[in-house]
């Protein structure tokens, strides 16, 4: 079976709000592949109806080729991460995995090796009502990892986790993906998707607007730019100019220069002898590329601080 | 460094006091959906349960003539109405004479004997009486009566001897004292005499004949110059109330009280002549027919045999039965008032409530004064479109509806609101305590509708346990639904089953309050005390 | 990948996964000590008040109408309570904690988890029920014989060997059992539990109260005859059978019939509904 999450054209309305419209990407096994967009769009529903929680109304979202509901032991085909809090308060976190590995045929002996793997093993027989946050979050990913599946979705792993939790889970989702399996994150925090992940799909409005490799969309984002600081600031700016970059003065003695490399403008200014004391490239940052490509996605924006 | 001035805001001050809570709570209230749809659901199944029982509710004669030998359906004829409006029975054998003006009548009472059939039923043609049993019935009365008129529900008043009630002396059907106890007989005779002086008439008793005792005295207002008086007989049927699966039955058959008078005699104007004997008995009577009561007269000594009674009926009004549906807008009420509460925990939107209003005692009392009010509305509404409609669909159906005063009617009415509303205030209690919405609304089911479901299914728990139980726990409150009082005269099921509570309307509502006041404090202490 | 994955391979029938998805359920029962507790309660109360009615009856001669077994098993009005919350909490829980989700992701045939709820509710219902219904005829048989239910008034001792006896007692545990149910499917209907504890005890005391103020006894009987709770307590009686508007067993299909209509509706409910 191939460790895939296939989507295809998913639509779905919820009374009057359309929230999926025509949802497709592919998510390929060996790599982290982020699932990123603005809130409200369709992310979570999206991952519901995956896992078959909630009915599309026209479209197909494919496990290994097989839908959800056709699966047997689902759990060692896809484990999920969906709301770290759907928990009994009164119930301790082992026995939560412990129902869930019995309803797999799993034995309490996996519960046991899935806590030990999630570092809970310490607070296992406590009840999970007292968990803080980030204890929660390990304790979903124990549960996702309960019947070893190829496929894991995680929506928002993140959430709540303090330093320390952030990298170990970088740690662990790359690793995860470096055994061939397919691991899907959807996640706010582009800063740590930057360093997680190697794919991206990008969505706003219930649809994908962009489908690629990170370094291929931070590539694709304009601003590739480049910082000089110089006190011959006029000289330079001829100079640039005439080897045909934008340059904008963002300062009394700083320069920033676009569509020119950083060696060629090395070059240029010592060509001319114009003396310069910093120069930094600046790449974009993935969080600019995703604000870029989901402008006009945004459903919710809030006013600036007055 | 440049100075920072602080941040002033520039919302104006505002009030932040308990009418300002209160009004959060009626906000937070009618903006979920759920509830609102909740409350007017309840309401209407109240309304629906009303019509349904009336609806269901059919009462209907069947007559048959010789002419017509196929059986016509008439209503239920409505009881004859007493001085005071309420139902009566007005049925036995009457002696009488007119008496004009004052004056009065004196006689000695011997014995007072009974026959009363068990099995219902009367045989065929023949001997009526074979078959019967002798014995009394506790409340077979024969004595001297002075009546307004023979007309059936005319004012009287009456000096009699009982069963196992001793003498008594009874007037307009709701009236009743006790005179001399014991049972009479030829060894024990009792003397009784009424004095009637304009509209008062005074009974006494003696058991010799010299020394007399006020026992009673009746104002009968309006009472004609004059009255019919005499001797009389009557006695109710003999009954046993015996409870079994799903209802209290009802086993019994009619019954003949036979009285021995003697040494009769009058005061005042009254004419020569015979006395008349006459039987007052309703068209559908249980008493036995006329043929068999009747009396005799020879050397002084009268011998009169009657059936029937002189009491109130029993008047458990349908038109308040139609408000039984009250608890299950209860359960209703109850739900929405504790989700109102644990849907704050569950969330933890408490700590956004008590964040916006620190002093929780306050918080607890807007919740409980909201709820309390939104369902006292829509109870008062159901109740009000209930009764006319039932009313109007049980007269359809064929059932008197027996006479509720306009006091009695206001009490039904807004009493099952309050009920409803006090009911809700306790489950907010509730919900604050256990803060848990299933076991919160268990325990205020268990507590308040519970004990009432077991009460008025007769035939559950034997009495003592029944009453028990509608004195003491919460559902004591569903007295306040009693249209009609019950008489310790009458032998009648006065069961919750019937309508009839043990406590007072007011006394039983109080119990409900004191059982909210205990709950809403403690309620108040925990969230007070307790992390939020 | 694992050995995890390669026994997948094996051919799977229907009904494979039910056996799993019993075995969760019953873990998820067991794992916490709310739905115990209530049990035990059930059983203490219903016994309690089963002995409470006993000590309360009497009889004084021969013909006394009192059915000695029905009155033992008084408590049944408090016990079916308690049992229909637990069998409610056990699906509103679920739904109020967001658990569903997981529960339907890891067994995605909705009909298998409410399958295996409603196997898991009856077992334990039956095995709390018949030690309630026991403690209750025990208590009755105990206290009955000292306020005049003896021979001489026509009375024998309360006893499973009496064919009758023994059917109100084994009908009573399955009353309990089918209340549990009917509680379940109620409360998969609406999924909100205090909701669905107004709805399930509203309609079991419905029928009961109604009739008590509804004047005709025609319609009296008729709806003692469709009345979840007043039909399926039929099941108790022992004596004066021929005054009943069903006979017992037929009384305690009509709670079936409740019962099964509860679960296909919440059954519905589960499949249609997103989750």
């Amino acid at each position: 079976m191939e460790a895939t999450i296939e989507v295809t054209g998913l639509r779905k309305r919820f009374g009057s709000t359309l929230a999926l419209d025509g949802m497709t990407f592919l998510v390929a096994p060996g790599q982290v592949t982020g699932f990123v967009g603005p809130n409200g769009a369709g992310k979570s529903t999206t991952m519901r109806v995956i896992l078959g929680l909630d009915k599309a109304d026209a479209g197909s979202a494919l496990i290994g080729g097989q839908p959800y509901a056709s699966l047997r032991r689902p759990l060692s085909h896809v484990g999920s991460l969906l709301d770290a809090a759907a928990l009994q308060p009164s119930r301790s976190a082992r026995n939560h995995l412990l129902w869930l590995a019995h309803s797999q045929g799993l034995s309490a002996k996996r519960a046991d090796e899935v806590i030990e793997r999630a570092g809970l093993a310490s607070a296992a027989r406590r009840r999970a009502g007292g968990y803080s946050l980030g204890m929660r979050q390990r304790l979903g990913i124990a549960a996702a990892l309960l019947g070893d599946p190829p496929v894991l979705m995680f929506d928002e792993p993140f959430n709540g986790m303090d330093p320390e939790g952030i990298v170990w889970m970088r740690g662990f989702l790359k690793a995860l993906a470096a055994q061939g399996r397919a691991v899907l994150v959807s996640s706010h925090l582009m800063s740590e998707l930057e360093d997680t992940a190697d794919h991206l799909v990008v969505v706003g409005r219930g649809r994908v607007i962009a489908d690629a490799g990170v370094a291929d969309l931070i590539a694709a984002a304009s601003a590739d730019r480049v910082t000089v600081r110089t006190t011959a600031r006029g000289d330079a700016m001829t100079a640039l100019a005439r080897a045909g970059a934008e340059v904008a003065a963002t300062g009394p003695d700083v320069l920033t220069v676009s569509n020119l490399t950083p060696e060629s403008i090395v070059g240029l200014l010592s060509e001319n002898a114009i003396p310069f004391t910093e120069l930094s490239a600046h790449r974009a940052s993935l969080e600019e590329a995703y604000m870029e490509l989901t402008r006009d996605s945004v459903e919710f924006r809030a006013e600036a601080a007055r | 460094m440049s100075v920072i001035t602080p941040y002033r805001t520039e919302l104006s001050s505002s009030r932040d006091g308990f009418a300002q809570l209160l009004r959060a709570e009626w906000t937070k209230f009618r903006t979920v959906r759920g509830w609102v749809i909740g409350t007017v659901v309840g309401a209407l199944i109240i309304v629906g349960l009303g019509v349904l029982t009336a609806s269901k509710s059919m009462c209907s004669i069947a007559t048959v003539t010789r002419q017509n030998p196929n059986p016509v359906f008439h209503a239920c004829p409505a009881p004859a109405t007493g001085p005071g409006g309420e139902w009566v029975t007005d049925s036995f054998y009457f002696v009488r004479q007119p008496l004009a003006g004052n004056g009065g009548l004196t006689v000695r009472i011997t014995s007072l004997t009974g026959l009363y059939s068990t099995h219902g039923g009367l045989p065929s043609g023949g001997n009526l009486l074979a078959g019967m049993t002798r014995g009394v019935q506790p409340w077979s009365k024969a004595g001297i009566i002075i009546k307004a008129s023979t007309r059936r529900g005319s004012a009287y008043a009456a000096m009699m001897v009982t069963g196992s009630h001793g003498v008594r002396m009874q007037w307009n059907f709701t009236h009743d004292v006790a005179g001399t106890a014991g049972k009479v007989s030829a060894a024990s005779p009792r003397w009784l005499r009424l004095t009637r002086s304009g509209d008062v008439i005074s009974g006494y008793d003696s058991a010799d004949g010299r020394h007399w005792t006020l026992v009673g005295r009746a104002v009968l207002a309006g009472l004609p110059a004059t009255a019919q008086a005499g001797l009389f007989a009557a006695t109710p049927g003999y009954t046993v109330n015996s409870t079994s699966l799903g209802g209290t039955s009802s086993v019994g058959g009619p019954a003949l009280a036979t009285a021995t008078f003697d040494r009769v005699s009058r005061q005042g104007t009254w004419p020569a002549g015979r006395w008349t004997g006459q039987d007052i008995q309703a068209p559908v009577d249980s008493a036995l027919p006329r043929s068999v009561q009747g009396f005799t007269q020879g050397r002084g000594r009268f011998t009169v045999s009657g059936s029937g009674d002189i009491a109130p009926a029993d008047s458990a009004s349908q038109v308040e039965h139609t408000l039984g549906g009250a608890f299950a807008g209860l359960i209703a009420m109850v739900v929405i008032g504790v989700m109102f509460v644990t849907a704050e925990y569950r969330r933890g939107l408490i700590r956004t409530t008590l964040t916006a209003s620190p002093r929780r005692g306050r918080v607890l009392a807007a919740k409980a004064i909201v709820l309390a009010a939104v369902t006292f509305v829509a109870g008062l509404v159901a109740a009000a479109i209930t009764i006319p409609i039932s009313e109007h669909l049980l007269r359809a159906n064929g059932n008197p509806i027996s006479p509720l005063s306009a006091a009695t009617l206001l009490r039904v009415t807004a009493g099952t609101a309050a009920l409803l509303a006090v009911g809700a205030v306790l489950a907010v209690a509730v919900g604050t305590l256990l803060r848990r919405s299933a076991a919160a609304v268990t325990a205020v089911i268990a507590g308040v509708v519970l004990p009432y479901l077991l009460a008025v299914i007769s035939g559950v728990l034997p009495a003592g346990a029944e009453e028990w139980l509608v004195r003491v726990t919460p559902a004591a409150g569903f007295a306040v639904q009693q249209g009609a009082p019950a008489y310790h005269q009458v032998v009648a099921t006065y069961t919750p089953g019937t309508g009839y509570f043990p406590l007072a309307p007011w006394a039983g509502f109080a119990v409900l309050c004191a059982w909210a006041a205990v709950l809403v404090t403690l309620a108040a202490f925990r969230l007070r005390r307790s992390d939020a | 990948m694992s050995a995890v994955l390669a026994s997948q391979d094996r051919p799977q029938a229907r009904w494979a996964g039910s056996r799993d998805a019993l075995h969760s359920e019953w873990t998820k029962l067991r794992t916490i000590t709310g739905p115990g507790l209530a049990l035990i309660a059930a059983i203490a109360l219903t016994a309690a008040l089963g002995a409470i009615a006993a000590n309360a009856a009497g009889c004084q001669a021969r013909g006394c109408q009192i059915d000695p077994a029905k009155v033992s098993l008084t408590g049944i009005y408090l016990g079916q309570a308690i049992v229909a919350i637990v069998a409610v909490t056990v699906v509103g829980g679920e739904y109020s904690t967001g658990m569903i989700r997981l529960t339907l992701t890891a067994v995605p045939r909705r009909w298998q988890v409410l399958a295996a709820k409603a196997a898991v509710v009856s077992a334990a219902t039956l095995a709390a029920g018949a030690v309630a219904v026991l403690g209750s005829l025990l208590a009755g048989r105990l206290l009955l014989y000292g306020h005049g239910f003896t021979p001489a008034h026509g009375y024998e001792p309360l006893s499973l060997g009496t064919a009758a006896v023994l059917r109100a007692a084994a009908g009573s545990v399955l009353y309990l059992v089918l209340i549990a149910l009917l509680g379940l499917g109620i409360a998969t209907a609406i999924r909100d539990t205090a909701t669905s504890i107004g709805v399930a005890l509203g309609l079991l005391y419905l029928f009961p109260i109604i009739t008590s103020f509804v004047a005709d006894p025609h319609w009296q009987r008729h709806m003692d005859q469709i009345g979840p709770m007043t039909a399926g307590l039929y099941i108790q009686a022992t004596t004066n059978l021929r005054s009943l508007p069903l006979t017992p067993w037929q009384g305690l299909g009509v709670l079936a019939a409740w019962a099964a209509g509860a679960l296909l509706a919440g059954g519905v409910m589960l499949s249609l509904r997103d989750a």
